[in-house]
């Protein structure tokens, strides 16, 4: 193998980009040192001059990673396989528009993702901290060396660090087309997973991976305040940079709350995975930061708190990152990236993380100012503070949980160390995560709803509460009062099942009115104040939609009178999820008339027709509307890769539908074939429009025999020969006929047969083999003569006249389909025998030099036409006519009974109730943020 | 300074509550032997699909009934139900992670995980004219 040249391999990128990496790493290090020796050099211009080269050092590393970029793009947009990361992630059918989801699909691609955003906001920082510079731009220099290690791919003796991106495929595996000197031209990539090809995948990294980027900015501000003792200025600079991390990182948890409940069949919009949770615990901290924020610049209080949260936000998004990425959530979560051998690379830089936090904040702890007068008990500063460390509560619980595959690893880890073995002390996740982690939360929300709603008429450094103390009742109590009122309507319309979600319920609608309260009378609609009473009535909304959605979300696919046969050991019919619908019968399910009309296929993807008719009390349709959920097959049709729901959105509701299952012989073509060798095929000959065969208890006839059919599943092909037939099948004495079409095709030397199939019959229907012989004349067995046509002329074949009218440039011929460079055209005949009048239209083909020509029949004459001949010089044609004996046609159909029922779909249909207000009240919360941060940034240019 | 002790002090104490009271739902991961010894208690399963063994889903009889054997870390196998549709591609799965609990032979699991080949770990090469697979 070492032995072999390669032939076509491109190794140009990979060693530029494999350089660009390592400069990347030198470059951040350089950086990061420069600024260190311009914030400690005591002369002015030798500090200006550090700073000039950290300047130098950053852009270089921006640019080098940059280029690290576009080449992974190069080698991925160029399909060069010999790179594993080209291979891996694209394919040769791979259209180019998911070529960005292609690129950080991959975990080497996210890391420089995330990297590129600290870029951007990097050279943000460069133009705008002024002062901060130095010390920002240093701890966002380190973080970016640790994050370019993870491109390097360098062994330290036997030690790998990193994942070099440029690798090449031959490199990371051994296989015998290896052997071969143009293995490449044999292969194609493996392409970019299917679940994955859709536009969430394009806009959902991106912005969460700006929003885990945009956590590192308060870090840095925070780590710089404590290096260079400046604990105070920072709070003004850092608050925008906080908002604007509120805002785009609780964007990025939302969207992938959206994608899951869009586009995946998971069947909600939030599961309590670990994946969700660990980006949502960042953001919980860097909120609870932000209060903290306002709050420390405001009244000098909280600084501490400020610190704190800032710095562990940060954290959090790498432990996330660390949970993720290693593998270790592997047996808990779906969305879990597998092992790459990363595991003690991650655990290191996560604890070099937390030690710079902590030997920051412990060397400085007691100089951090903080008011000798401690905040009094009806301050708005001290229950603010109250309220954070709710928030910091939630993440608590919610890591602990989501933590369990850590504690077994370090219970392992301690059994190791002393020789035991404590897999004994190994957990897993609760039976149901959703309840537990529910269960808890939902005291968290009734804090933060009574908190964000009572504090804002609390005054800061309050201290004469007493003269205040009326109008904080008089405001208080109208909001207690309308929120037990709101309460009680809302539980009209919402079935809560317990008294918590009566006070969970009412505590939303207490901060939803004590803000809006708040916004007219006491803000007086000051914009300035728009965003925080935004912010905390979208908080409320958010949760009340999703307690509503999520109470009483319902599986509407259940039939109860359907479902039968219930297995010992399940409760009730709550697992019922599914409800089998079988294709043209309408099934009743929970108000509704379900029918499964068709199914389409466009590529690999199937697309199913689900018709909705929602019954009134009388039973009448008071709304009717289709469904589309698809399904997408692997190349080889013989695998589902993905199930795709779709979604019947009204303003209230939302109903929404997928298929969960489909009839194994449509995923496996194998078993198909076994099923249809299976079928038992009777034969019944009979004459079309007059004779009725009869069949155990099914009798049925031919309505037309034709010449021309046409059938969904049948596309023209020129040279095709088709015949088919229209029937009915009814059961016998009854009055209910079902009509369908069946048809053959010879196409060269093949015979294929669409088959009908009655599923309400369980019967299906096919032409024999012979149908050909039974309707077609045999060319062999006819007698031509030749005649020679102008046009306008009459001739007679066998006494009957035949007039040639004239030429149709665009032939209708049904065998024939046109194709550029055709030369065509169709020459009309007219036969009238006095009873009637018949046309025939043979016609004439030249493509690519080659003349074909297609012959047409009167059938009910026996006449035949087939076009011998063009004369141009003459405008003559030579024509062929037969003629043979009008015959009564028999047709034999083949009829097998007891077919396995195999056009249904498994369907799942949940109803969404108030899921609109889930994700107005979320969007109303994130402009929240995002009107005060500009607020913010307004409020610092004026001063 | 006083105050923010006792608020921390309150704080840790509830922490620490709320914590034990949330462990106390933590599953475990046990074999079916030992599920059988408490049928009452939820836990979790890891195994691998019995291949030559049935995999039954009969959608027309019931939609919402799947059952197949499983073998778990001991080598154990048991009849697994599962009140729900069965999960495309489950043939292909590497190993299974059911939430349930035994009762007589049989698991009746309420959720279930599968971990399907990783593109990264068995790696296959295709080749351009499906001629095959190459590995």
């Amino acid at each position: 193998m070492e032995t072999v040249q390669y032939i076509g391999e491109n190794l140009w990128p990979g060693r530029i980009g494999h350089a660009a990496a390592v400069i990347a790493f030198v470059s951040s290090l350089f950086a990061a040192f420069s600024y260190f020796f311009s914030e400690k050099s005591k002369d002015l211009k030798e500090s200006a001059n550090w700073k000039k080269l950290g300047r130098f050092g950053f852009l270089t590393h921006g640019f080098s990673v940059f280029l690290v970029i576009g080449l992974i793009f190069f080698i991925m947009v160029e399909k060069m396989y010999e790179y594993a990361y080209a291979f891996n992630h694209v394919a040769d059918d791979l259209s180019n528009r998911y070529i960005l989801s292609a690129f950080w699909e991959g975990q080497e691609g996210s890391f420089l993702l995330w990297m590129f955003w600290h870029i951007i906001l990097g050279m943000i920082l460069l133009a705008k901290s002024g002062k901060w510079e130095n010390g920002v731009m240093m701890f966002l220099s380190i973080i970016q060396a640790t994050l370019a290690v993870m491109l390097l791919g360098i062994y330290f003796g036997d030690v790998k660090v990193g994942l070099d991106p440029f690798i090449l495929l031959r490199e990371t595996m051994e296989a015998p087309i290896f052997n071969e000197a143009n293995y490449l031209e044999k292969i194609t990539g493996s392409g970019l997973n299917p679940l994955l090809q859709n536009y969430w995948m394009t806009i959902h990294p991106p912005t969460l991976f700006l929003g885990f980027a945009s956590v590192t900015v308060p870090f840095c501000y925070a780590a710089a305040a404590l290096w260079t003792k400046r604990y105070k200025e920072w709070l003004k600079p850092v608050l925008p940079w906080a908002l604007f991390s509120g805002f785009i990182l609780g964007t990025g948890i939302l969207m992938g709350g959206a994608w899951a409940y869009e586009a995946l069949s998971f069947g909600g919009y939030w599961a309590w995975d670990p994946v969700e949770n660990m980006s949502l615990v960042p953001w919980l901290i860097m909120v609870a930061g932000i209060h903290m924020n306002v709050v420390s610049k405001a009244t000098g209080q909280s600084l501490k708190a400020t610190f704190i949260f800032y710095l562990l936000s940060f954290i959090l998004v790498y432990y996330s990152t660390f949970l993720t990425r290693s593998g270790i959530l592997g047996d808990t979560s779906v969305h879990a990236f597998t092992e790459l051998g990363l595991e003690w690379q991650l655990t290191s830089i996560l604890l070099f993380y937390v030690g710079i936090a902590l030997f920051l904040y412990i060397r400085n702890e007691r100089k951090i100012p903080s008011p000798v007068k401690e905040e009094s008990l009806s301050s708005r500063e001290f229950w603010m503070f109250i309220g954070s460390l709710v928030l910091l509560f939630s993440t608590v619980l919610i890591s602990f949980t989501t933590s369990i595959p850590v504690f077994n690893k370090l219970f392992d880890g301690l059994g190791m160390l002393l020789g035991m073995d404590f897999s004994d002390f190994h957990r897993a996740a609760p039976e149901d995560p959703v309840a537990h982690y529910n269960k808890y939360q939902i005291w968290i929300a009734v804090m933060i709803g009574v908190l964000s709603g009572a504090v804002q008429f609390l005054r800061y450094r309050e201290s004469n509460f007493a003269n205040h103390r009326k109008k904080f009742l008089i405001h208080s109590g109208i909001a207690l009062g309308l929120s037990l009122v709101m309460t009680y309507l809302t539980s009209w319309i919402v079935e809560m099942y317990a008294w918590q979600y009566f006070v969970l319920v009412g505590a939303c609608w207490y901060g939803v009115i004590s803000n809006l309260d708040y916004f007219i009378t006491v803000s007086k609609a000051n914009p300035k104040l728009l965003g925080s009473a935004l912010g905390h009535v979208g908080f409320g909304l958010m949760i009340l939609g999703s307690v509503i959605s999520g109470l009483n979300q319902h599986h509407i696919s259940t039939n109860k009178f359907a479902q039968k046969g219930m297995i010992e050991g399940f409760s009730d019919d709550d697992y019922n999820k599914n409800i089998l619908l079988i294709k043209g019968k309408p099934m009743f399910m929970s108000g509704y008339m379900v029918n499964y009309e068709r199914d389409t296929f466009i590529g690999q993807t199937r697309t199913f027709t689900v018709n909705y008719k929602k019954l009134d009390d009388k039973g009448e349709i008071s709304q009717e509307f289709n469904l589309y959920p698809n399904v997408l097959y692997n190349k080889a049709f013989s695998k589902i890769e993905a199930s795709n729901p779709s979604t019947k959105h009204y303003l209230f509701k939302d109903i929404f539908t997928h298929v969960a299952s489909l009839p194994k012989a449509e995923t496996d073509p194998e078993y198909a074939r076994q099923l249809e060798d299976s079928l038992k095929y009777i034969s019944q000959t009979l004459i079309p429009g007059r004779d009725t065969f009869t069949m155990d208890s099914l009798e049925g006839w031919i309505t037309k025999l034709d010449y021309n059919p046409k059938h969904e599943d049948y596309l023209p092909m020129p040279g095709d020969l088709i015949v088919g037939v229209d029937m009915i099948l009814r059961k016998k004495n009854t009055l209910l006929e079902f009509p369908a079409s069946t048809m053959a095709i010879i196409r060269g030397s093949q015979i294929v047969r669409i088959p009908a199939l009655f599923n309400e019959l369980n019967t299906k229907v096919r032409l024999t083999k012979d149908v050909f012989d039974e309707t077609f004349v045999k060319e062999e067995e006819l007698e031509y003569k030749s005649y020679v046509f102008k046009q306008g002329a009459t001739l007679k074949h066998a006494g009957i006249p035949i007039t040639f009218t004239g030429f149709g440039k665009e032939p209708t011929h049904p065998g024939y389909v046109p194709k550029e460079g055709d030369i065509a055209f169709d020459a009309k005949f007219e036969v009238n025998t006095g009873q009637e009048r018949q046309v025939a239209k043979p016609m004439y083909l030249i493509r690519g030099d080659v003349p074909y020509n297609l012959k047409d029949e009167i059938p009910s004459l026996g006449l035949h036409f087939i076009i011998a001949e063009v004369d141009p010089k003459n405008e003559q044609l030579i024509v062929n006519i037969a003629k043979t004996e009008p015959r009564e046609k028999k047709v034999t159909l083949e009829v097998a009974q007891n077919v396995p029922s195999s056009e249904y779909i498994v369907l799942e249909a949940i109803v969404f109730p108030g899921i609109n207000l889930f994700w107005f009240g979320s969007i109303a919360m994130l402009v929240g943020f995002l009107v005060m941060m500009f607020v913010r940034l307004r409020s610092g240019k004026t001063t | 300074m006083k105050r923010g002790v006792i608020l921390g002090i309150i704080l840790i104490i509830a922490a620490i509550a709320v914590l034990v009271s949330m462990a106390s739902e933590f599953s475990t991961y046990e074999t079916f032997a030992q599920s059988a010894k408490f049928p009452e208690k939820s836990v979790k399963v890891v195994g691998v699909l019995s291949k030559d063994k049935s995999i039954d889903y009969d959608p027309i009889k019931d939609p919402n009934l799947f059952s197949f054997y499983m073998k778990d870390a001991e080598e154990e196998e048991r009849k697994v139900i599962m009140r729900s549709a069965k999960p495309q591609d489950f043939e292909k799965s590497e190993k299974i992670v059911l939430t349930g609990r035994m009762q007589g032979e049989e698991f009746i699991a309420s959720d279930m995980l599968l971990k399907c080949p990783s593109k990264y770990k068995d790696e296959e090469i295709f080749v351009r004219a499906e001629t095959g697979k190459l590995n």
